[in-house]
């Protein structure tokens, strides 16, 4: 169980995980993305946004939901979660991961979230809702 | 390529998916998670919320995509992604029947976009047990006609 407590205003405990290429082929591995985009340095230099190897979106919407379920208690908890990739996560940096809860109405806490790239960038943003 | 308009409330044949312990403890690892029940060897064991994404996502997309009638493309970006859930996390062993459907195709400026949903329901039950939607955006292949319009904004 989780010490977090859900009140409206409350900012979770964030996160920060670096990408590379060992967590991205993890990451297609488990997930069974195998798109080169994410570990092929010959094929992101034809057709990544960055011109290289970017992360997963799903590697970092997976890291949301650590987030939340951190501090919810568990995945029992967790009702929906949509994120939208706002911009690439390139590999070999860290992001930040967070979330404010924003409203709590029967029984479900609503929690926007946000992922941060290393020059503060906005890779990620979104929205959860947990069961409290 | 333009992707087929017509192809919009196409729903393709359902996939069925049975979850195993090993996939979940090797998603779990991926993530960095530490809650012991990804990792359990009991009947505690659980999925984390975006394991999902291990059977809808590539095997759920790979059903639109080849489609030879879609024109789908390789150059494309994950824009955004929600899941719901039902009323309990994946367990090992259970059994999903999962129908892929395209909910929409729109155009902005010179990219496409794609909304995909694959409704996943416990095949013992019919109830569900989660549902995926993506927007997958396709680069640089919508109609020539189309006014350009800001399209900068969805990239990963």
């Amino acid at each position: 169980m989780s010490d977090f407590v859900f009140t409206v205003g409350a900012e979770l405990p964030a996160i920060s995980q670096p990408s590379n290429l060992v967590t991205s082929v993890m990451y297609a591995g488990a997930s069974t993305d195998y798109n080169p985009l994410h570990y092929d340095q010959a094929f992101a230099g034809q057709v990544s946004p960055t011109g290289a190897p970017i992360a997963h979106g799903m590697y970092s919407m997976g890291l949301v939901s650590r987030m939340l379920t951190a501090a919810a208690g568990g995945p029992e908890r967790v009702a929906d979660l949509q994120v939208r990739f706002s911009k690439p996560w390139p590999l070999g940096t860290t992001a930040t991961f967070s979330g404010t809860v924003t409203a709590i109405e029967d029984g479900l806490a609503t929690i926007e979230v946000q992922g941060t790239g290393e020059n503060g960038e906005r890779i990620l943003s979104g929205v959860g809702h947990v069961r409290v | 390529m333009a992707l087929n308009q017509s192809k919009v409330g196409t729903a393709y044949p359902a996939y069925r998916y049975e979850v195993a312990r090993e996939k979940i403890r090797e998603y779990a690892m991926a993530l960095g998670e530490s809650d012991a029940r990804y990792q359990s060897d009991g009947d505690d064991c659980v999925a984390p919320p975006t394991f999902a994404a291990a059977f809808t996502l590539s095997r759920g997309l790979m059903a639109l995509f080849s489609d030879p009638e879609l024109g789908a493309h390789p150059a494309l970006v994950h824009g955004s992604q929600a899941f719901r859930y039902g009323t309990r996390p994946l367990t090992p062993g259970d059994v999903l029947d999962c129908t892929p459907s395209i909910a929409s195709i729109t155009v902005r400026g010179r990219n496409e976009f794609l909304t995909t949903i694959v409704d996943c329901r416990f095949a013992d039950s019919g109830e569900l047990a989660v549902e995926s939607e993506s927007v997958i955006v396709f680069l640089g292949s919508a109609p020539q006609d189309e006014a350009p319009d800001a399209a900068q904004e969805d990239a990963a």
